[in-house]
């Protein structure tokens, strides 16, 4: 326990609690232009429908983009689709349709599921072959059924149950 | 950067109160039971999209503020943003705005946003932006790997 003490004096203190400073922040997101305050005031990016517009913009500004900024400056009819198209992939990574596409992945949750259950069939297959032993006597069907003409010659549960079905005066069930 | 962000946020807050000065009711974040009428709520967000001077920061901050709603904004107050866009020269934030939108009709999308699109052509054509459709980012065009997939 010493021991662990004396290393620990040796981590270095910046490493649990200190928020990233926004020069670890420019370092990680380049050349980026920040435009907003996105969903948590961080500068960072994510593709989020309930939060539209994040805080930074998807690529960093080279010069064709800085190109297609200037020609943006103008008239908005002037830009042809292709144009159009990369001003906002340089904005954004995922259009909403992208971002909301299905992912398929309910198939392969049910497929990993039904493979599980059927590893326990298996389970209780083996279990029932090699590690029970078999069952009692009292669970063959003349057994049973000389337990059932017991429980009638007993009149268990004569109100509502059991022996309230039977008709004793013609010593069978009831009608 | 906190005392930037303070600052926006605290202009934001001072243009809301500002509008509803004149009414009855204002807006204040006293309760979250919150008093102030429909046309109220489109009026402040619209002269909020409609000051001369908004930058792009505010315009991001004032969609995301109006996605957090529980409601489809007016035609009134994408035609407000989509004009503030205009001014800020910002094409990319224009169409993410109308699918913005289009997401928040929910459910009913085939019965409110072709109605909403009917009521912003007008700007529409005037500002020379297209629609999502007609970009073509209706459907999905990209695909990208999911993170945790890539091992």
């Amino acid at each position: 326990m010493a021991g662990r003490l004396l290393s620990m004096r040796a981590l270095p203190l910046r490493v649990s609690f200190q928020k990233a400073s926004m020069s670890d922040m420019r370092s990680i997101i380049g050349n980026r232009e920040i435009v907003g305050f996105g969903y948590n005031g961080q500068p960072n990016y994510a593709d989020r429908p309930d939060f539209p517009l994040p805080a930074i913009r998807w690529k960093e500004s080279t010069a064709d983009i800085q190109a297609l900024r200037e020609k943006e400056k103008g008239d908005w009819r002037k830009l042809s689709l292709e144009e159009k198209k990369a001003l906002y992939r340089a904005s954004f990574c995922q259009t909403f349709s992208e971002m909301k596409a299905p992912t398929g992945e309910w198939k392969s949750v049910i497929g990993c599921a039904l493979m599980l259950m059927s590893l326990g069939f298996w389970g209780y297959y083996f279990m029932k072959t090699f590690v029970y032993g078999p069952l009692p006597e009292s669970f063959k069907e003349e057994n049973r059924s000389a337990q059932l003409r017991r429980i009638i010659d007993l009149q268990v549960n004569p109100i509502q149950g059991l022996g309230s079905k039977w008709d004793y005066e013609k010593d069978e069930w009831k009608k | 950067m906190f005392r930037t962000t303070a600052v926006r946020v605290h202009s934001l807050v001072k243009g809301a109160l500002n509008i509803s000065k004149p009414s009855v009711t204002t807006t204040r974040f006293m309760s979250s039971h919150s008093t102030e009428t429909d046309e109220q709520f489109d009026a402040r967000y619209e002269n909020f999209f409609n000051r001369k001077d908004i930058d792009g920061w505010e315009i991001r901050q004032g969609i995301n503020d109006l996605c957090g709603h529980d409601l489809v904004p007016e035609p009134k107050i994408v035609v407000a943003a989509l004009k503030a866009c205009r001014r800020v020269n910002d094409y990319a934030l224009a169409i993410r705005i109308l699918e913005a939108v289009k997401d928040k009709c929910g459910g009913k999308v085939n019965e409110i946003y072709p109605y909403i699109i009917q009521e912003v052509r007008p700007t529409l054509t005037e500002l020379g932006i297209d629609t999502p459709e007609e970009l073509g980012y209706d459907k999905p065009e990209l695909a990208l790997q999911s993170v945790y997939d890539i091992h």
